[in-house]
């Protein structure tokens, strides 16, 4: 791939902004770096980027705002950065379209592997709203919701996940009726490729079949292929 | 007794007017039942006197007396004796002694003595010199006769003995009936009482309504007291009431900006410690050694997570997080799943389907805690469920060396660890128990510590169940 992908930095914060866009740098990004976001504005306005990453408490307008903008006049996708923990926080973050949501402090390989995510997701679809915002998916009598990244069964009940296990789950569901080996699963999960007798996807297979298989020996949800990888059996609704 | 004693302040307000009505009640009808008692004896002293009169008419007119003129049984005799009946050890009565001093010098008579007194039963001697009453009646009773006539007549209280000297020397005796025409004392103090009381009764409550109503508004807002609460209470009630929620709303205001500026303050602090944080996350991917990178990231991290600790400790209970029911199965799991993911040894047996109303981030929160501290103390940790009524409880148990009862209590306090050493190489804020139970409380359940038979320490987290 000789096109480096061009991300748009925009945090008002210079001590933060500054080595995060060197390690991108380093990461084999190209990187603009805007400290409001009118400086973001009129850089988007100047070059084509593949990727924004927003902080939401700015001075003067603010990273919501600028995200609302953004998703609606673009297909860019958005990651927002912020310093606030709450989960009310994160779920305004994506309804507004953001595609994903970091808390400061933040681990910079984690954020590299959820923008190759995002990226991914993006590029698959043609348009990057395939999976977030505001959408669900029904199937086999339970309901995963993404704008709160919660599961609910028959009965009403919240199912826990965890993050991975979250994000497993979507890749099978939003892509239900095709087989993903571990590397596919793992580059649309994690932005990273399998390393040799890499558990960690079936792993966290039979953690979800635990949680939502009626008998997790016998998956009828989340079936093997052998030889090739996983696949979400039955039929699935998109809300 | 204690018991009938009214909670409510109008009840207190009535029962304690009705129990001061029968009390001044009580003391008017005393006074009353005085009054008409010194009024009997001044009627019978009035016949005694005019009996005497009588008797110095007809000797002052020097008639000889007919026989059977005077009904002598009925009116009584009077008796003359050389001293008085009214002898000296016998309590006599000044104030009737000068009503007949006066009545007899109205009518132109002068004594030069004359003696009053009043006796409940009648002695020997006077015994025939008797009026006011008919005295045939009473002696032709057989019962009587064979009591002698000492006994009073019925309805008679006693007898007033009016005695006058003559200017010779001699005295003129005679007795006088007192009748008991007493009212019935407790029927009447009773009916007028409650007639008051009735008609006092619905001004009081009214009055008792005036007060206890704003009383109670005040009362119900106090108890449901939310910081931030903008809608002042209404002032309503006597002035000094109004005096009071004015008071009230003054300072719930003054906590609520309190409150508001403590959370504005530890919103600033998160974000102003934060950001610099995730410069120095970002920084130390530039660290060339991998173990002193690790140990630099994992130094950040144990910051961030005091940080979270104490950020969520002082948010709780204003959590815009919104509560739904969970699968407490899947809960406990996934924080499991975290721990055995950093090879510590954490087991749990997934039961039967247990649903509780929390606010998940919260609640995974306290367990990764509990977890935390049975895995810190006693390296391992050991989980189960069980529901007793409509309480869930997660059991945490180690195999650590427990704490000492009297200590136990003392482990919620925050910053406190279990080891005396305040060494931050053994981890944790020091406020993990304090923000678990906090979040536990929050949520209407409770995390108890009770040191187990078989040794170690079990925490349980008590949820109310759905």
């Amino acid at each position: 791939m000789t096109h480096k992908i061009h991300i748009l930095l925009v945090d008002d914060e210079a001590s933060l902004r500054q080595p995060l866009a060197e390690y991108l740098i380093k990461q084999g990004y190209k990187v603009q770096q805007a400290s409001d976001a009118s400086v973001a504005r009129s850089l988007l306005n100047a070059y084509d980027f593949d990727i924004i990453l927003l902080d939401v408490m700015m001075p003067g307008e603010d990273g919501l705002s600028l995200c609302r903008f953004v998703t609606d006049k673009t297909d860019i996708p958005v990651i927002f950065i912020s310093a606030r923990t709450e989960e009310t926080e994160r779920i305004i973050g994506l309804e507004l379209g953001a595609d994903d949501y970091v808390t400061k402090p933040f681990s910079p390989r984690e954020l590299v592997a959820r923008i190759k995510v995002v990226l991914r997701r993006a590029e698959k679809s043609g348009t990057k709203q395939i999976s977030t915002s505001g959408a669900a998916y029904q199937f086999s009598g339970w309901t995963l919701k993404c704008d709160k990244r919660s599961l609910i069964d028959a009965d009403g009940l919240n199912i826990s996940l965890s993050t991975g296990e979250y994000q497993m789950l979507l890749a099978l569901v939003s892509r239900a009726g095709k087989v993903l080996n571990r590397d596919q699963l793992l580059d649309i999960t994690q932005g990273r490729e399998a390393h040799a007798f890499d558990r960690a996807v079936d792993n966290q297979i039979s953690r979800l079949r635990r949680k939502i298989e009626s008998d997790p020996k016998n998956p009828e949800i989340i079936k093997t292929v052998w030889g090739g990888g996983y696949v979400l059996a039955g039929e699935v609704k998109s809300l | 007794m204690i018991r009938l004693w009214p909670k409510s302040l109008v009840g207190q307000l009535l029962l304690i007017v009705a129990l001061m009505l029968l009390l001044a009640q009580g003391v008017n009808s005393f006074l009353l039942y005085r009054g008409a008692q010194s009024q009997n004896l001044v009627e019978a002293s009035t016949s005694a006197v005019s009996r005497i009169a009588f008797g110095q008419d007809r000797q002052a007119s020097d008639r000889p007396m007919r026989r059977g003129a005077m009904p002598v049984q009925r009116w009584g005799r009077l008796k003359y004796s050389a001293n008085s009946v009214v002898t000296d050890d016998m309590q006599r009565l000044p104030e009737l002694e000068t009503r007949a001093g006066q009545a007899f010098a109205n009518m132109g008579i002068v004594f030069s003595d004359i003696r009053a007194t009043f006796i409940r039963n009648l002695t020997t001697d006077m015994t025939g010199h008797l009026i006011g009453t008919n005295r045939r009646a009473w002696r032709d009773n057989p019962i009587n006769r064979s009591m002698g006539d000492k006994r009073a007549p019925p309805e008679t209280r006693g007898f007033v003995i009016i005695s006058a000297q003559q200017a010779d020397g001699q005295w003129i005796s005679i007795a006088s009936v007192v009748r008991e025409r007493t009212p019935l004392l407790v029927r009447t103090l009773l009916f007028q009482t409650i007639t008051i009381y009735l008609l006092m009764l619905i001004p009081l409550i009214l009055l008792g309504r005036y007060i206890s109503r704003p009383l109670k508004s005040l009362t119900a807002k106090a108890h449901g007291f939310q910081p931030g609460e903008t809608e002042d209470l209404a002032e309503q009630g006597p002035p000094d009431m109004r005096e009071l929620i004015r008071a009230f709303n003054v300072m719930s205001s003054r906590v609520s900006s309190m409150i508001k500026e403590k959370d504005v303050m530890l919103g600033a602090i998160g974000h102003d410690l934060r950001t610099p944080l995730a410069a120095l996350r970002v920084r130390v991917e530039n660290v060339e050694d991998d173990v002193e990178r690790e140990r630099m990231i994992a130094g950040i991290e144990d910051i961030v997570h005091t940080l979270d600790d104490i950020l969520s400790l002082a948010r709780l209970g204003r959590s815009r997080e919104q509560s739904d029911p969970v699968d407490i199965r899947s809960l406990i799991e996934t924080i499991v799943d975290e721990f055995t993911d950093l090879g510590h040894e954490v087991h749990y047996q997934r039961g039967d389907k247990q649903s509780a109303l929390i606010r998940e981030t919260l609640v995974r929160r306290a367990l990764r805690n509990l977890i935390g501290n049975a895995i810190l103390y006693g390296q391992a940790a050991d989980i189960s469920v069980e529901k007793s009524g409509n309480k869930l409880m997660i059991n945490v148990d180690d195999d650590g060396p427990g704490i000492p009862e009297e200590k136990i209590e003392s482990m919620f306090e925050p910053f406190l660890r279990g080891e005396a050493s305040r060494n931050r190489a053994t981890g944790g804020s020091g406020l993990g128990l304090t923000l678990a139970r906090a979040i536990a409380r929050d949520h209407g359940g409770d995390i108890i510590l009770t040191n187990r038979e078989q040794g170690g320490l079990r925490a349980t987290l008590v949820l109310p169940a759905d």
